[in-house]
């Protein structure tokens, strides 16, 4: 007899989503990942609005990854049109990029899993039962907030990482007030990952196929894509590799990549050979065998290898700005033509396209985003599955707890991936 | 003390609201501990909205039935709500085309033919279905008003919400002004401050997140872009970006 598992909403995750796992008698059969907040139908809003809109209006895909988001469309953009950037606007949106990493890592790490590790309900719990871990990990959250509010000059959707450069450069005090209160936090963030480097409650789930950028001294708008299993392809040409397809119920399109499921993110850059600050890079050695060629139960301890990497790449990045000084204006004139630009970035949560095409007074003709959440729903909808069967005969609470868990080791943005396009 | 009962969801949304609660990293322990946050689905795992609530704080527009089931649930059961942000106030980002492009065309553009068999509809604010007791604007809301409403609740009572436009903070901060100096297209005279001219003061123009403030000169702001060489077809796109609805006055 056939019976249906569902689980609605999902919790402790960004967005509005469920899934339901269908029973053939004690033998799960499939699984309905249904991502559905409601489509805000992101492309088809941008088409028609001029150059300098589309970052600020495609940021508010997400909250959590705005910044990011916001990078990434204007790096797009500015590749359209052939702009360089100086230097100094390289830097800083490198170190707002590292803000959102440290922010949004500790997030989820402290305030969305940590529950689950803790036997807590949510966020309140955690206050009341384990209240100096809980604020160890705001203060780490903060500190990746007050680098994204220095630079970007608002907390969320950040203003002044404009096409062209930066409305206003970040000064000097400022700098060395966030360089104080990073040092400060520093070795809360280098032993992060004790909390999170232990042994899960459910069974082995399937290797996950890797796929990320491909380290570059840019991090931002890098060139190449690669994945385990040895492709690698140009950002420019990625829609000959990556296919979506629409669910019938469900809002996200799914995404495969040369025909595999990839899984993005933080365990995917760290197995793929993520470029590493010294001291992280000995702290990964330490844990690597904890994290190289695992399943994505070890994300969480890959996300706090990278927060720490987050924090100590700020240190670099505000020093080398100290010692850039002043470099003239720090935005450039824009001119616009007729072309299409494509940039790719590290997401916290894993690999972000932004594509957009311009006609010749630079009105958006055509824009395209592919989220880190919607190439690892085909993943995380296998692992489901695989997860319901190893655990085949098990209670039904016991079941529900390891796939709510599972769900939020992949740290899914629903809002991100609920939009899409092809046009 | 009785701790205030709390929920807090999302409609509609980038999350973006919600998110500014958890960024009050230095107050969270102590909210948690003034208040009980029963419904809160993004930060703990509660299904379903459970007995009667002080006061929902909701962000967020409405755009699928099961928005309008979950905001007259909330409704229902709760003292205040509380419309969180610019999307819940006045549609927001996803309303920006409502007055100029046809909801199932869109659809298409996005999703082909295939579109999935999931309900919505043009995302709309609140106050286009419920009565609303309280509202915080922007996108995203400034911390400091979220606190004050938080610690009004405390009280008993509700804060106050300035009814200024975002050129009283701007002009007191002696920012350049960007619209009379620079000739840039700055929506700020009919923008709600609030924000302390977060924008400006950053050399960047007001995009107009907060929506309308009251009374706003609208027609006095249509011409003073006007005689910037503004055309109207932009100058009405851009004052959509939030807020779908203005009245252009006696201005055609």
């Amino acid at each position: 007899m056939g019976s249906v598992v569902e689980i609605k909403p999902l919790t402790r995750v960004e967005g509005h989503g469920s899934l339901k796992l269908f029973f053939d008698g004690r033998q799960a059969e499939r699984v309905e990942l249904c991502l559905t907040d409601s489509p805000r139908l992101f492309e088809a809003l941008l088409v028609g609005k001029r150059y300098r809109e589309v970052p600020d209006i495609v940021c508010r895909i997400c909250s959590l990854c705005s910044t990011i988001h916001k990078v990434t469309a204007v790096a797009a953009v500015e590749r359209a049109f052939g702009i360089e950037v100086t230097g100094e606007t390289r830097l800083s949106r490198e170190l707002i990029t590292c803000g959102g990493m440290l922010q949004d890592h500790a997030l989820h790490l402290y305030c969305l899993l940590l529950p689950d590790l803790m036997g807590q309900r949510g966020v309140t719990g955690l206050a009341s039962e384990a209240p100096e871990i809980l604020q160890s990990g705001l203060r780490i959250k903060r500190v990746g907030n007050l680098i994204q509010e220095t630079v970007g000059g608002r907390l969320i959707h950040p203003v002044n990482i404009t096409v062209g450069g930066l409305g206003q450069r970040v000064g000097r005090d400022a700098l060395l007030r966030l360089k104080e209160e990073l040092l400060a936090i520093i070795p809360e963030c280098r032993q992060c990952y004790r909390l999170f480097r232990r042994s899960f409650p459910f069974p082995q789930l399937p290797r996950p196929e890797f796929l990320a950028l491909e380290p570059s001294p840019t991090p931002i708008a890098g060139e190449l894509l690669h994945m385990s299993n040895g492709t690698v392809f140009a950002i420019e040409s990625y829609r000959e590799h990556v296919v979506e397809t629409v669910l019938p119920y469900s809002y996200a399109k799914h995404a495969r990549v040369n025909g595999a499921e990839p899984t993005v993110g933080a365990l995917s850059r760290l197995n793929l050979g993520a470029a590493l600050a010294a001291e992280p890079r000995t702290l990964f050695a330490k844990v690597r065998d904890d994290l190289v060629g695992h399943d994505i139960r070890a994300n969480s301890l890959a996300q706090a290898v990278e927060l720490y990497q987050a924090a100590e790449r700020s240190l670099q990045v505000i020093d080398a700005l100290l010692e850039l000084g002043r470099e003239g204006e720090c935005c450039r004139k824009i001119t616009p033509s007729a072309g299409r630009g494509c940039a790719a970035s590290e997401a916290p949560r894993g690999v972000l396209i932004h594509s957009y095409s311009f006609d010749e007074e630079g009105y958006c003709t055509e824009a395209d985003v592919i989220t880190p959440t919607s190439l690892n729903q085909g993943a995380l909808a296998r692992d489901l599955l695989a997860l319901a069967r190893a655990m085949e005969g098990a209670d039904e609470a016991e079941m529900r707890k390891a796939l709510e868990h599972l769900v939020r080791c992949y740290d899914p943005c629903i809002s991100c991936s609920v939009h899409l396009l092809q046009l | 003390m009785n701790r205030p009962r709390l929920a807090i969801a999302g409609l509609t949304a980038c999350s973006g609201c919600q998110l500014t609660l958890l960024n009050c990293e230095e107050e969270l322990p102590l909210i948690a501990e003034k208040f009980e946050i029963h419904y809160f689905p993004m930060a703990e795992s509660v299904s379903e909205p459970e007995g009667v609530y002080d006061a929902a704080i909701v962000e967020g527009a409405v755009s699928t039935p099961e928005d309008h089931a979950l905001l007259f649930k909330l409704r229902n059961a709760s003292h205040l709500l509380v419309a969180y942000g610019t999307c819940a106030l006045f549609g927001g980002v996803a309303a920006m085309n409502n007055r100029c492009a046809e909801r199932p065309e869109m659809l298409g553009t996005v999703y082909g033919d295939s579109a999935p068999l999931i309900e919505s509809f043009p995302p709309a604010p609140f106050k286009n279905f419920i009565s609303v007791d309280f509202a915080i604007t922007g996108c995203p809301p400034e911390k400091p008003e979220l606190l004050a409403l938080l610690g009004g609740l405390l009280a008993g009572t509700l804060p106050p919400t300035p009814c200024y436009p975002v050129c009283t903070e701007c002009r007191s901060r002696e920012n350049l002004c960007l619209l009379l100096e620079k000739g840039q297209f700055c929506l700020g005279p009919i923008i709600q401050g609030g924000c302390n001219a977060r924008c400006p003061a950053t050399g960047i123009v007001c995009e107009g997140c907060r929506g309308p403030v009251r009374e706003a000169n609208v027609a006095q702001e249509l011409e003073l872009l006007l005689e910037r060489h503004f055309g109207r077809e932009e100058i009405e796109r851009r004052m959509s970006r939030f807020t779908p609805e203005w009245n252009y006055g006696q201005r055609r």
